[in-house]
């Protein structure tokens, strides 16, 4: 398995897609957390003051929502390019297991999740340290409960490598897994989830259990527990991977 | 599970397919399909575009999953090769690259997975012709370059048996000469080739047994040799073509066969054009004209893969 996983991190090196796409994590954190900053004292903002614990952990939480998205996009597209550029076929001619190919792929962008995680909380602090202690407020990036959200965001943005490996395997269509991922990322969870009549069931969606994860939300949206979340994104992740793993072994590379 | 290398074994780089079909939706691309390949030769499987010779390779290489019977390389299915890079090379076409990839990226991707030293990607890029090439993106590839790389990525892991579906096309004729020489020694090494194509005059020159498939059913599984013999026909034209017949009809017990093409002229198969008048000569039967004709290879393969409604031998 070690020299699967090695293999997949060659075959996503030796192209720049993971380039454009953490640069496209670390712009859109930045882009968050600026705004946070800048709209801070702002008399209708949703979040908590800045000189809270609570003020402090929505900021960096925004690393989650820069980074998990596109993380999800990079495996989707690791694992539908094979099928799209058709190196599926070397691919399973060199490991004829193929949930093995699925499991190497699952770790890979998973661990480039913790990657694209660690990257973006990096943006935050090196934005938010400057800018705070601007405005006067004391930040210590070990405590007030930030070293929790940088486990939640580094779990949440793993958690999406598996979701986007497993939907890809599914799907195998790389235009339609991408197209699918973003639209319902950006569009139709953030309707749904804003429909308080069923609130109680749309706390189980992928990015509710993702804000839980996190115990942070811009949206209306209520939220289970860390742990909570954690499962139920877990879930997700693993019930795509094992459903694509299955689709992959039983479909015909023709 | 024990995969046989040695030659001193029956199965060592022997390919078996044994009663393969797959049907894909209401089409039968493979039909009750059985042949076998043997190390030391060049075989080459033939048949039109469609006959059903990709959809087999791929069941041969655990690609494609057959609805009925079982395919084996070295007595073992492929799915249960321990290490199938070093045992079975396959180029299947030469289309599965990434574009944004370096040819010699692409190779020492499939070194990691292999467990081969990662020298090997450059080694064999040398033995393809590709070492000016191999830093550059696969995406601007000639189509014969991509088949290069496609056949270096077969050889990497200098495997015993070598299958390659269509490795001529988009070769120049340079390339051609090459791959035929290099093929040739690969063979002449006791090792396994079986190469698929559907352009019959390269194969000519090029194999040793044929395997021709048509519509998904074995058509013909023969030596070269053993191909065009008997397919050879003499032309002869008589006055009496009545009485030749007759004459050649005496002769069916050895494989003699007359046709009638014309009022005055027959085809004849199963002699040569020296018995025939040898033949015409004691039966007292005049002639006017005595021509062998030698049916090539792409004659052969017309005329079986043309008249299988009649003859589904």
């Amino acid at each position: 398995m070690p020299t699967l996983i090695a293999g997949e991190f060659q075959k996503l090196l030796t192209t720049r897609l993971w380039l454009w796409l953490l640069l496209g994590a670390m712009a859109l954190t930045a882009l968050y957390a600026s705004l946070l900053l800048g709209f801070s004292d702002d008399p209708d903002t949703m979040t908590a003051p800045l000189h809270t614990a609570a003020g402090q952990q929505t900021l960096f939480a925004v690393a989650a929502g820069g980074a998990n998205t596109l993380t999800a996009v990079l495996a989707a597209i690791g694992i539908t390019g094979e099928f799209r550029h058709r190196t599926a076929t070397a691919t399973f001619l060199a490991t004829p297991a193929r949930n093995r190919v699925v499991v190497a792929k699952l770790v890979t962008y998973a661990l480039v999740g913790v990657g694209f995680a660690f990257a973006c909380l990096v943006v935050v602090a090196i934005i938010a340290v400057p800018w705070l202690s601007a405005m006067d407020i004391s930040l210590s990036l070990t405590g007030n409960g930030l070293p929790g959200i940088y486990l939640g965001v580094l779990s949440d943005t793993a958690i999406f490598g598996l979701l986007g490996v497993g939907l890809g395997a599914l799907l195998r269509n790389q235009v339609a897994t991408v197209v699918g991922l973003l639209l319902y990322r950006f569009v139709a969870e953030p309707i749904v989830t804003n429909i308080p009549a069923i609130s109680e069931w749309t706390i189980y969606l992928p990015g509710s259990a993702s804000a839980a994860l996190t115990q942070v939300s811009l949206s209306t949206q209520g939220y289970l527990e860390a742990w909570q979340g954690g499962l139920v994104l877990a879930g997700y992740g693993l019930a795509l991977a094992a459903a694509g793993s299955l689709s992959s072994v039983l479909c015909d590379i023709t | 599970m024990k995969v046989n290398l040695d030659p001193d074994q029956g199965v060592a780089g022997r390919i078996e397919v044994d009663g393969l079909t797959k049907r894909f939706g209401d089409v039968v691309a493979v039909d009750d399909l059985s042949f076998t390949v043997e190390p030391g030769s060049i075989t080459g499987f033939l048949g039109p575009n469609g006959a059903g010779k990709t959809t087999t390779l791929r069941m041969l290489l655990g690609l494609v999953r057959p609805d009925k019977g079982r395919a084996s390389i070295c007595g073992v299915e492929y799915v249960d090769l321990p290490a199938p890079a070093t045992i079975v090379g396959a180029a299947l076409e030469a289309t599965g690259f990434h574009p944004a990839r370096s040819g010699r990226d692409h190779l020492r991707v499939y070194c990691t997975v292999n467990r081969l030293p990662k020298r090997r990607a450059d080694e064999v890029l040398d033995v393809v012709g590709l070492g000016q090439a191999k830093r550059r993106k696969v995406g601007g590839y000639s189509l014969g370059m991509r088949q290069r790389l496609a056949l270096g990525a077969a050889l990497l892991g200098d495997p015993a048996v070598l299958i390659l579906d269509e490795p001529a096309n988009g070769l120049d004729p340079d390339g051609i000469v090459w791959m035929r020489r290099f093929l040739r020694e690969y063979a002449e090494r006791g090792r396994t080739v079986l190469v698929s194509s559907h352009v019959l005059t390269e194969m000519q020159q090029l194999v040793d047994r044929v395997v021709i498939l048509n519509r998904g059913r074995l058509v013909r599984e023969a030596t070269l040799a053993g191909l065009s013999e008997g397919t050879s026909s003499v032309l002869v034209r008589s006055p009496d073509p009545t009485g030749l017949t007759a004459a050649l009809d005496q002769h069916a017990s050895n494989g003699t066969r007359a046709r009638r093409l014309g009022p005055d002229l027959l085809e004849v198969t199963g002699t040569t054009a020296a018995g025939l008048g040898h033949i015409a000569c004691a039966a007292g039967i005049e002639l006017h004209e005595l021509t062998p004709r030698r049916t090539d290879l792409e004659q052969v393969f017309l005329d079986l893969t043309g008249t299988l409604e009649t003859e589904p031998s």
